[in-house]
């Protein structure tokens, strides 16, 4: 049972602020997601709510108690480290008892709690061990099961998955999102991949230098992104950023062509047009309207497929195509929008356009959705 | 014959390894055989007695006056030892601590804590007999200043003094090197496992016992060994201190002193004793080597690869 509130919390390392002000609520249960390029400041953020860090600026509380100045050893929260960080002389069950024994609580308790963990994560038969004689997803496990017998109130995990391989990783992931299913409790999750925030994610929130960009579920970021930099980083192939000129309906790339889109009313003169790669579609017909390209190389992925294409003012986007359609190098290509698909945003400030036009912007998108299928 | 040919590379690696195996072989290899050697033999002077076997070994440990004398500097090493081990390292690791944890003006007391290590034990003897002197010596006039003239004490001059003051003296030159030693095993220990220390116990102690202690075990086994091996070779400091006898009155006599003396004869009796020096010699060889290899296997248990 917990919540979390971060109210204008900051951070200064000597003279630089890493951290400026940042706001955020955190609901009891929830599975939260800090996503952000390197450097954004978000894993100094969750080194600050486990008290790892002191808190410049700004307070921090969990279930309305200021925890600004506790301890982090007192906070009742876990953390999972990105290195795992096990006690290299302790064995497996001195590691998982090691941070319970401070909860005062009796031998046979903590036994009792270290089994529990140790069978929800099907660590029992390496009780014994030491933590070289493990492997990376054990010593995962471990690491995830010493925070698991603390109880906590709030997870913390930082880049719990970037030492796995690609296979543990997806099986770890599901794992994770299972462990949260049953023994609950509010997790903060730092990743730079997008994939773990999307899938894991009640909320996530996006940072970039040291600021919140938006916060979010997986689909309010993915449909609405506040603005241009959200655009880009929820979403892979990236969306493209094009700035073009609006005449009506019409949006024109100087001498490189024009797509014809719906738009909000306050898109006017320029504006930065955001286009996810299934927004746009490609056609060999130079006669027919549409952004003048040249394709550059295709990525064939099985059942999906991009062409990365470069616009006239050099700019390279990626087109979701047909995986039986083929396209060489250097071939001259139109490229044309999916009317309603695309992102509107303020080429100055990066903001997204919204007023004035559509009103219920989502109603729209699943409006497309149903039409595609 | 194949496994004879001599290669570019078989002589590039004798030419590396050669000289300083001859160097050992000069300098540690043949003293020590030759002591074992001349410990079988009665001496005369210089001149080389009958062959005697073990009747040395016997004489030194177990005939008097030999076996006061061997039983006195043999307690004063292990005194120097226990005390060293105490203060030195103690100290030492505290030292370290806060060094490592970064406390105000660090980087200036990482250089000062390490600078007496560099000075010559010649120069650090002769400066501290002079703090000791009784009458102008730093330490009297300090106490005096501040009040506390009762203290003041001949620190050399009496019996009850003069191996602690030898001791503190040999602690303050020396406390830079377990300092240092620490302090490199506590920077290899990984951030994050400190982190996760952290998050799991609010008490320093607690966590300078269960985590960083048994996580710098290797520096502890190079530091205890050291100074096991220092405190029953301790030779320059006492000689130059408290003289060849060990003075006053034996009080700070070690088996370093006492050896040197028997071997090549003090000021007032001017004898050469190599028979005996020498069966000195090899038995605290012999119990150095024996007691520093078992205890170096039982330390090396405790550690932990990071």
């Amino acid at each position: 049972m917990a919540t979390l509130s971060l109210d204008k919390v900051s951070k200064r390392f000597g003279e630089t602020e890493v951290l400026h002000g940042i706001d955020l609520e955190i609901a009891d249960q929830e599975f939260v997601v800090f996503v952000g390029p390197s450097g954004c400041g978000k894993s100094t953020l969750l080194r600050l709510i486990a008290g790892l860090e002191p808190i410049s600026g700004g307070t921090l509380r969990v279930n309305d108690a200021d925890m600004t100045r506790v301890p982090p050893a007192r906070r009742d929260i876990a953390m999972v480290f990105q290195s795992y960080a096990l006690y290299p002389h302790m064995d497996v069950y001195e590691n998982m008892a090691f941070g319970v024994r401070i909860l005062g609580l009796t031998k046979d308790e903590i036994d009792g709690r270290v089994h529990e963990a140790a069978r929800m994560l099907q660590l029992e038969p390496l009780l014994k061990r030491k933590p070289r004689e493990l492997s990376g997803g054990q010593r995962q496990r471990v690491a995830i099961g010493r925070a698991i017998t603390r109880k906590p109130k709030v997870f913390l995990l930082d880049e719990p998955l970037s030492n796995l391989d690609a296979a543990l990783r997806s099986q770890v992931r599901l794992e994770i999102a299972r462990l949260h299913r049953e023994i609950g409790g509010t997790m903060i999750y730092v990743t730079h991949d997008q994939i773990e925030a999307m899938t894991l994610a009640d909320k996530i929130v996006v940072m970039n230098e040291g600021r919140i960009e938006q916060v979010g579920s997986p689909r309010e970021l993915y449909e609405t992104p506040a603005n241009a930099f959200v655009g880009t980083f929820i979403g892979s192939p990236k969306m493209t950023l094009v700035t073009a000129r609006r005449e009506g309906r019409r949006f024109s790339l100087s001498d490189g062509g024009a797509i014809e889109a719906d738009a909000p009313a306050d898109a006017k003169g320029d504006v930065m047009l955001g286009m996810r790669p299934d927004a746009l579609t490609l056609t060999r017909d130079r006669t027919a309207e549409g952004f003048e390209a040249e394709t550059v190389y295709t990525e064939y992925l099985g059942n999906e497929a991009y062409a990365y294409v470069r616009l006239a003012d050099g700019t390279m986007a990626a087109v979701a195509v047909p995986p039986n359609e083929d396209y060489g190098p250097d071939e001259p290509v139109r490229v044309q929008a999916r009317s309603g698909m695309l992102h509107f945003f303020d080429p100055e400030s990066g903001r997204r356009l919204r007023h004035g036009s559509l009103a219920d912007e989502r109603g729209d998108f699943n409006r497309v959705e149903q039409a595609r299928r | 014959m194949f496994g004879m040919r001599i290669t570019r590379r078989g002589l590039w690696i004798a030419c590396l390894i050669v000289p300083p195996v001859l160097v050992l072989a000069l300098f540690t290899v043949y003293p020590i055989v030759t002591a074992l050697g001349y410990a079988f033999f009665d001496w005369n002077g210089a001149a080389q007695g009958d062959f005697v076997f073990l009747q040395n070994f016997r004489d030194v440990l177990f005939r008097e006056p030999f076996a006061t004398w061997t039983r006195n500097a043999f307690l004063h090493n292990i005194v120097v030892f226990a005390v060293l081990m105490v203060v030195q390292n103690g100290i030492g690791f505290l030292i370290a601590y806060a060094l490592w944890r970064n406390l105000p003006g660090a980087r200036f007391h990482r250089v000062a804590v390490f600078l007496p290590v560099v000075l010559s034990t010649i120069i650090v003897g002769f400066v501290w007999k002079l703090f000791f002197n009784p009458l102008f010596g730093l330490v009297n006039q300090t106490l005096r200043a501040i009040g506390l003239d009762m203290l003041a004490q001949p620190w050399l001059g009496q019996s009850s003094t003069a191996l602690g003051a030898l001791i503190l003296v040999n602690a303050w030159h020396w406390i830079g090197f377990p300092s240092l030693i620490y302090l490199a095993g506590m920077q290899r220990i990984p951030g994050e496992i400190m982190d996760a220390a952290r998050m799991d116990r609010d008490s320093e102690l607690s966590i300078l016992r269960r985590i960083v202690w048994p996580l710098i075990a290797p520096s502890a086994t190079i530091v205890f060994i050291l100074t096991f091996i220092g405190s029953f070779n301790w030779f320059e400091l006492p000689y130059i201190m408290a003289g060849v006898d060990g003075s006053p009155y034996g009080s700070t006599d070690v088996l370093g002193l006492y050896f040197y003396r028997t071997a090549f004869g003090n000021q007032s009796a001017g004898t050469q004793d190599f028979g005996h020096g020498s069966a000195l010699a090899v038995i605290t060889f012999l119990f150095i080597a024996v007691v520093a290899g078992f205890w170096t296997v039982h330390l090396r248990k405790r550690e932990i690869e990071l």
